[in-house]
C-alpha cells in the first residue's frame, strides 16, 4: 500500500466514524473512552506495526507515523499504542497466548485499569532487591509482600507485579512477572500522603492474594528481563510526554518567572539577588538550549549524551527555584493556605522539587549512569550480585 | 563584515581541519616552548592558520579573507580553546568587524595583528583613562590582550572606534599568570583615525566574547575528556579510581556544565551572527555561563586527578590558567549576570510596550 494510499484510507475512516469522545482526566483505570478506543482497536488503527493476528497491520515505522499523524490532525485518541502502550506492549511481548487473547484488547481498549507494583520500603534504587513472595500452588502463585509508590491502584484491575520466586539463586535470577488480579481479598490500597500533603501514589499491601498459572509473563524466574522490556516502554513513554511538556510550554516567559518574580517582589535592583536570579534563570535557559542541542543532534543522526543530563539539570532548576521564590517572598513564606497563593507556591514548589530529584531514580543513580553509560566508567562492584539472595543483607 | 555561514558538512568540514592542524603544530610541548618564550606568540602557528583562512575568518572575500560568521567563528575557537593555541584569534575576530581596505588584507593574510583595547562603558578593567581629542589618543589602557605583538591599536568605545599606530603606544608587557595568554599596558601619545562608530565597538566586543565563550568551552570540554580518561585508567584500592562514585558523579556534574557551556556558545554565535533580538542576552549568558563551566572543569579536574595534576609537567593548571586568564577578560561572571538580567528586563519591556 503507498503512503498516499493509507493516508486516504485512515483519512476517510476518521471522516466516517470520529464524533468525539469523552476527555480522560486520569491516566490510570478504566478510561471513558472505551468504546471508541475498541473501534479504533477493531479498525486496526491502534497498533498499525503489530502482526495482523495481534489487532496490526504489520506496517513499517513509517506508515504507522501516518496513522499517527491522521489522528492528531482529527483530533482523535487511540493510534500510536504499539509505541505508547506500556501494559499491552509488555503483554503482547511475554504473556501466556491464552493470557494475551483475554487481556490485549481490554488494554487496547482501555478497558481494564492497570497499576506497576515494582518498588518496595526496601527495594527503591535498588529494585532487584524485592522481598515481596510468590509461592506455587495449585493452579497458581499465593502473593505476600508490600509494594510502594504506586499510581492508580485504587482503581486497577490489575497490577504488573515483580515477586521473588527463588530466594537460592542471586538476585537478578530468582524474580518473575506477573499480572495480579488486584480486585481480590488480600490485596489492600492506603493512599500515601506525600511531604506537599497530597496524595498521588498508594501503598499495597498483598497477603496471600492469588494469581493463576497463567497470568505469569516470560520465564518463570524469568522477570527481570520482562522488566527491563516494561521499563524500556515506561522511559519511551515518558520521554514522549516531556517532550511534549517542554513543546508546549510557556516559552521564554515560562523561562523568566524568576524575573517577574523579582520585580513584583520589588528587589529587583539589589545586586545581590539580581545575581540569584540571573544564575536560576540561566539553569532553566540553558537546559532549553541543551535539549534543542540534543535534538538537533539526533536528527543528524549523531548520537547525543545530552538527554541523560536533563532530569540532573531539571532537578537543580527546581530545587534553586523553590529556594528563590521563597527568599524573594521572605516572611510571607512562613504562611500557607488560599489566601497566600504565592506563599502556597513557593512552599509546594520547594517540596514537590524532590518528586523530580528522587523519583523514577534518584539524581544520585542517574550520577552513576551518566557515569557508566555515557562516560565508560566502571561500575562500583556489587557484593550481593553473585550470592543467594537469601543471605543477602538487608535492613 | 557579513553573515555568510557554512552548512553542516562545512562545518565540520572546518572542525576536522583546524583540529588536525593543532593535533600537528599545536601540541602540549608546543605550548609549553611559546609560554617559555618573550612574546607567547607562535608565529609559525599564526602563519599556518592565516594560510587556512582562520586569521581571516571574519574579513570579507574581497579583502582576502573567508567572510565566515560568529558561528564559524565560535567553531574554530573551540578547537582553539582545547589546544590551548597561543595565537591573536580573539583579538583578531574583533579587529575583523572594525577594518576593511588594505588594513583587513593585511590581517586576513597574517601580516598585522591588532590589539583591541575597550574603552569607556566597554572597558572591563576599571582602570584605563585614555582620552581621545582632537586627533589624538592620550592615556593608558590597561590589560590590552595581545598588546605586544600588535602593529596597530584599536580603540573602541562607545563614543567610537580609533586607529592609533604602534609607534605612538609606550608597551608595558604585563607578568600574566596566564602565560598562554599574554596582556600589556599601552600608554598612548599620538595621533587617532577615527574608523568607525560606537556600534561597531559594541559588535567587536560582542565578537569577543563570542570568542572567548567558544574559547572557554573547547578548554572545559578538553581538560574534561582528560579528566574522565585519567578516571578510567588510573587504579587504586585495586579499582579504577572513576568506579567510586566520589569520582564518578563529579564527571556527571561536570558533564552538565561542560554541554551547558558546548550550547550557551553556539547560541550566543547564531544570534551574534543572525543580529537577533535577544542577541544581547545570549551573549552575556554565554559569557558567564562559559566563564564559570571553564573554571569548574578546569578545576575539580585537578581535585579529581589528585598528586599528579599538582605537578607542573602535568597540563592540567595549564587549563586551570587558561581558565582563571578568561574570567576576568571583557568582564567577569558578576558584571555579566548582572547585564544578563538588565538584558532580559529591557526585552520584557519592550515586548510589553
Amino acid at each position: 500500500m503507498t503512503d498516499a494510499d493509507l493516508q486516504a484510507e485512515v483519512e476517510a475512516w476518521l471522516a466516517a466514524n470520529w464524533r468525539g469522545a469523552p476527555p480522560r482526566e486520569e491516566s490510570f483505570g478504566r478510561d471513558p473512552r472505551a468504546e471508541w478506543l475498541a473501534q479504533v482497536r477493531d479498525a486496526g488503527w491502534a497498533v498499525p506495526r503489530w502482526p495482523r493476528d495481534w489487532y496490526g497491520r504489520e506496517l513499517s515505522a513509517e506508515q504507522a507515523k501516518i496513522v499517527e499523524r491522521a489522528f492528531t490532525a482529527a483530533g482523535a485518541p487511540g493510534a500510536g499504542q504499539d509505541r505508547s502502550n506500556l501494559w499491552a506492549n509488555t503483554a503482547l511481548a511475554h504473556a501466556t497466548d491464552s493470557f494475551k487473547r483475554v487481556i490485549v484488547p481490554q488494554l487496547l481498549a482501555g478497558e481494564v485499569g492497570m497499576c506497576l507494583l515494582y518498588s518496595e520500603p526496601g527495594a527503591g534504587s535498588d529494585l532487584a532487591a524485592i522481598r515481596t513472595r510468590a509461592e506455587k500452588v495449585e493452579g497458581g502463585w499465593r502473593v505476600t509482600g508490600q509494594k510502594i509508590w504506586t499510581s492508580g491502584a485504587m482503581i486497577a484491575d490489575y497490577g504488573m507485579l515483580i515477586a521473588r520466586t527463588d530466594w537460592d539463586v542471586p538476585k537478578h535470577r530468582g524474580i518473575s512477572f506477573f499480572f495480579l488480579p488486584m480486585r481480590q481479598e488480600g490485596v489492600e490500597v492506603r493512599p500515601l500522603r506525600q511531604i506537599t500533603d497530597e496524595s498521588h501514589f498508594n501503598e499495597v499491601f498483598i497477603t496471600d492474594a492469588f494469581v493463576p498459572d497463567e497470568n505469569l509473563l516470560g520465564p518463570l524466574n524469568g522477570g527481570w528481563g520482562v522488566l527491563q522490556t516494561a521499563l524500556a516502554y515506561e522511559r519511551s513513554v515518558m520521554g514522549d510526554m516531556a517532550r511534549g511538556a517542554r513543546s508546549g510550554a510557556a516559552g521564554a516567559k515560562g523561562d523568566h518567572a524568576m524575573l517577574e518574580l523579582a520585580r513584583e517582589a520589588g528587589k529587583l535592583d539589589d545586586p545581590v539577588v539580581r545575581q540569584d536570579v540571573a544564575q536560576v534563570i540561566a539553569w532553566r535557559v540553558l537546559n532549553k538550549l541543551n535539549t534543542q542541542r540534543a535534538k538537533a543532534e539526533l536528527a543528524q543522526g549523531t548520537s547525543s549524551s545530552i538527554m541523560s543530563l536533563g532530569k540532573l539539570a531539571m532537578s537543580r532548576i527546581l530545587h534553586e527555584e523553590g529556594r528563590l521564590r521563597t527568599e524573594l517572598l521572605g516572611p510571607e513564606s512562613l504562611l500557607e493556605g488560599p489566601d497566600h497563593p504565592r506563599a502556597e507556591d513557593a512552599n509546594f514548589l520547594s517540596l514537590n522539587a524532590y518528586f523530580t530529584s528522587i523519583g523514577g531514580g534518584t539524581d544520585q543513580i542517574q550520577r552513576n549512569i551518566i557515569g557508566e553509560r555515557v562516560l565508560g566508567l566502571p561500575k562500583e562492584p556489587e557484593i550481593d550480585r553473585t550470592i543467594p539472595f537469601r543471605e543477602v543483607r538487608a535492613g | 563584515m557579513t553573515d555568510a555561514t557554512m552548512n553542516q558538512e562545512e562545518r565540520t568540514a572546518l572542525r576536522d581541519t583546524v583540529r588536525r592542524l593543532f593535533a600537528d603544530q599545536c601540541t602540549e610541548s608546543d605550548v609549553r616552548r611559546i609560554m617559555e618564550s618573550d612574546s607567547g606568540h607562535d608565529p609559525a602557528l599564526w602563519r599556518s592558520l592565516a594560510e587556512l583562512g582562520i586569521a581571516g575568518l571574519l574579513v570579507a572575500a574581497d579583502a582576502g579573507g573567508s567572510q565566515l560568521s560568529a558561528v564559524e567563528l565560535e567553531l574554530v575557537m573551540e578547537e582553539a580553546g582545547a589546544a590551548l593555541a597561543p595565537v591573536p584569534l580573539i583579538s583578531t575576530a574583533m579587529a575583523s568587524v572594525l577594518l576593511d581596505g588594505e588594513l583587513a588584507e593585511a590581517l586576513a593574510a597574517g601580516r598585522t595583528i591588532a590589539a583591541v583595547a575597550l574603552l569607556g562603558a566597554l572597558d572591563w578593567t576599571g582602570d584605563s583613562n585614555v582620552r581621545i581629542e582632537g586627533g589624538r589618543a592620550q592615556g593608558t589602557a590597561r590589560f590590552v590582550p595581545d598588546a605586544g605583538i600588535a602593529d596597530i591599536f584599536l580603540l573602541a568605545s562607545d563614543e567610537g572606534v580609533h586607529l592609533v599606530e604602534r609607534a605612538s603606544a609606550g608597551i608595558t608587557p604585563l607578568p600574566t599568570f596566564d602565560r598562554t595568554r599574554r596582556m600589556a599596558d599601552v600608554r598612548f601619545d599620538g595621533a587617532a583615525t577615527r574608523i568607525g562608530d560606537g556600534a561597531a565597538a559594541r559588535r567587536a566586543r560582542d565578537i569577543g566574547l563570542v570568542a572567548l565563550a567558544g574559547e572557554q568551552t573547547g578548554g572545559a570540554r578538553r581538560i574534561f575528556d582528560i579528566t574522565v580518561d585519567y578516571a578510567r585508567e588510573r587504579h587504586q584500592f585495586g579499582r579504577a579510581i572513576g568506579s567510586f562514585q566520589a569520582i564518578k558523579h563529579m564527571a556527571a556534574d561536570l558533564l552538565l556544565e561542560a554541554e551547558s557551556a558546548t550550547s550557551a556558545a553556539r547560541d550566543a554565535a547564531r544570534q551574534v551572527a543572525e543580529g537577533a533580538v535577544g542577541k544581547d542576552a545570549a551573549v552575556a549568558l554565554a559569557a558567564f555561563a562559559c566563564a564559570d563551566a571553564f573554571l569548574r572543569c578546569a578545576k575539580d579536574g585537578i581535585q579529581m586527578h589528585g598528586g599528579i595534576a599538582f605537578t607542573w609537567d602535568h597540563p592540567a593548571h595549564l587549563y586551570l590558567r587558561r581558565a582563571r586568564s578568561g574570567v576576568q577578560l571583557f568582564g567577569d561572571s558578576n558584571i555579566w549576570r548582572d547585564r544578563y538580567v538588565a538584558a532580559l528586563d529591557a526585552m520584557q519591556k519592550e515586548m510589553a510596550a
